[in-house]
């Protein structure tokens, strides 16, 4: 067989390669292509009015299933790289994927998939289930009378709720702008974006995608000082705006299922117990610094604790978007600050 | 060559029922069937001997018989399969090559990739052989130790027994196309060299690697390359709804894999000088 012949033969793997190498880069080639999508331009004000109109009153969500995907990357030192389950800790690193479906507000589902495994949150018209397959358990959710949704996991913290405390901190000490509009989840969105005025912060900005039809909040984004990726990041892969099947919003625990009633088990357990004690916060707004009395003794073992830096007066464990100073008489200062400042509020 | 269509296809034909003989007829396949057959039986007696353990997924066994199904999957996906797949796939081109009777295979450019195509199909239908085996060895060892009836999903819902049993044949397939994948790696391999155990060896050791790559947390990035990342999704067939797009990604990626292996398989078999 000639040379030529040879070559081209084995151009067909290498046109292989190139077209599975485009159906990967497709979708942000095409996204670069189309630019970014363009909306009727809002200012700030304006942005935030319609969204404080349509959220404060009678707006409701629209009834909608996505999935949600959390990305942290705080950088804290000593944490497992991937801790597993869905205690707290394990949202402070790595990448988590929720599923909802949203039919109206007493008719909700939150599915957190693992492997081989499925964790549920089911609430339909005052009840609510707890299913978590790798326990084989179902476990029915006791309600406060005066409060029929269920409390808010650390889990599900859904794009509105994490849009509503950031909107909540935009006080006098916030920049508020907005970016240019975002494509997520597939949707043109306006991007708003808070960034602290303080220099000691060390949070560049805040980004809150809300979509421009809707003005549901599809993403929000915490951008560290210096850094071009989000040290953390909540918002939907995918979202459809349509009622969900009814199906997804029935629960009647399988047979063989242990039933329990109670609270949210993995949760609740697993929140910390605050230190008794005097809890005192000074400065404000981005640059709260958070100083309460602790005894390190507690904590001798803790991998977080041994990669602390000693400085005078203390230890400091510093993250991309926390610092914490613990001072050898016994306090702990916390705050999104430089642990400069944190030393100086240490006095 | 003018021949009518029908002859190439007769030929075809005879070709790959000569493989499949070749493939099937041999002892040590025969010896891996059986094994792949055992242990859905072996699981479903040691459940049945010494209880679940309070383990989850083997309580629901005890309650279903149809859960060994998902139970047998979950256990050989990982390992057992890819190597008897790898074994077949490694050993289809080199194997001939070693034995001396691949040049007695080919004539001509064109049987070539004939050959390989024939050699292709037949790594598939054993790859099927192994799933189906799984499954019915599984759920007839349910049928005869447990209760049957419908079945609970992970998601906490329950379906209906036939349900049930499409939702494990979706599963068989998932993985019968994810060991095609595997497989078309390995006859790549077995195509560039002379001796099948090192094409048997390779592909196994790929498969451990990729294996620990996955579950180092800093190589998250590049898991969603990894076939063998892909290989456990077909949990998705045990959600509700049905996690389509999971699943379908994961197809993609098997389709993938297939196109680039075949392809890279092809080139090498249709251009090199067989010289034994």
């Amino acid at each position: 067989m000639s040379t030529r012949a040879r070559a081209v033969r084995w151009g067909v793997p290498a046109a292989a390669v190139l077209v599975v190498a485009g159906a990967i880069g497709a979708g942000p080639v095409i996204a670069a292509v189309q630019g970014d999508p363009q909306l009727p331009e809002l200012t700030a004000e304006q942005l935030i009015g319609e969204v404080s109109a349509k959220w404060s009153g009678t707006g409701t969500m629209p009834p909608m299933s996505g999935t949600i995907v959390e990305t942290a990357s705080l950088g804290i030192p000593g944490l497992p790289a991937a801790p597993v389950g869905t205690s707290p800790l394990a949202l402070l690193s790595g990448s988590h994927e929720l599923k909802v479906w949203y039919g109206s507000a007493d008719r909700f589902r939150i599915a957190i998939p693992g492997a081989m495994s499925e964790q549920n949150v089911i609430y339909n018209g005052g009840q609510a289930w707890w299913w978590d397959s790798a326990a084989n358990t179902a476990t029915k959710i006791k309600l406060p009378v005066d409060d029929p949704a269920p409390a808010p996991l650390p889990t599900a913290v859904t794009p509105p709720d994490a849009a509503r405390q950031a909107l909540a901190m935009a006080e006098s000490d916030t920049a508020i702008s907005v970016g240019n509009d975002a494509t997520v989840a597939g949707r043109a969105a306006y991007e708003l974006v808070l960034a602290p005025k303080a220099a000691e912060s060390l949070v560049r900005d805040v980004r809150v995608a809300i979509d421009g039809e809707t003005l549901v909040p599809l993403r929000v984004q915490v951008f560290a000082e210096g850094a071009a990726e989000p040290a953390f990041e909540v918002g939907f892969d995918s979202i459809t705006f349509a009622e969900p099947a009814p199906e997804n919003f029935t629960f009647t625990p399988p047979p063989g299922a242990k039933v329990t009633e109670g609270d949210l088990p993995a949760f609740t357990q697993a929140q910390p117990q605050m230190p008794a004690g005097d809890v005192a916060v000074t400065g404000s707004g981005w640059t709260s610094v958070v100083t309460l009395p602790f005894d390190a003794a507690a904590l001798k073992d803790n991998p977080i604790l041994a990669a602390a830096k000693p400085v005078e007066g203390g230890r400091v464990i510093t993250t991309k978007l926390v610092s914490a100073l613990l001072t050898d008489d016994g306090r702990l200062l916390a705050g999104a600050v430089t642990p400069e400042t944190l030393e100086k509020a240490a006095g | 060559m003018a021949r009518p269509w029908q002859a190439t296809v007769r030929s075809a034909l005879r070709l790959f029922r000569s493989e499949l003989g070749l493939i099937f007829r041999r002892p040590r396949t025969v010896a891996m069937l059986a094994v792949v057959a055992v242990v859905p039986v072996l699981f479903g007696a040691a459940i049945r001997v010494f209880g679940d353990d309070g383990e989850a997924i083997l309580v629901q066994v005890a309650g279903n018989g149809l859960a060994l199904g998902f139970v047998a999957f979950t256990f050989m996906v990982p390992l057992i399969l890819p190597v008897v797949v790898a074994v077949v796939a490694g050993d289809a081109v080199a194997g001939e090559a070693g034995l001396g009777t691949l040049r007695h295979l080919l004539t001509a450019p064109a049987g070539r990739t004939r050959l390989l195509g024939v050699k292709f199909a037949g790594m598939s239908v054993f790859a099927l052989a192994t799933s189906l085996i799984i499954m019915v060895a599984a759920l007839l060892t349910g049928l005869v130790l447990f209760p049957v009836g419908p079945v609970t999903l992970l998601s906490g819902s329950t379906v209906p027994l036939v349900e049930g049993l499409l939702r494990i044949g979706l599963v068989a397939l998932y993985v019968t196309l994810g060991m095609i994948a595997l497989g078309t790696l390995a006859l790549a391999v077995s195509v560039f060299t002379d001796t099948s155990i090192g094409a048997v060896v390779t592909t196994v050791v790929l498969v451990l690697v990729s294996q620990i790559l996955t579950v180092i947390p800093q190589l998250d990035a590049i898991s969603p390359y990894l076939l063998t990342s892909w290989f456990q999704r077909f949990d998705g067939a045990l959600r509700e709804p049905l996690a389509t797009g999971d699943m379908g990604q994961g197809v993609l990626a098997f389709a993938a894999y297939i196109a680039i292996f075949g392809s890279l398989a092809w080139a090498r078999f249709t251009s090199r000088d067989v010289t034994s």
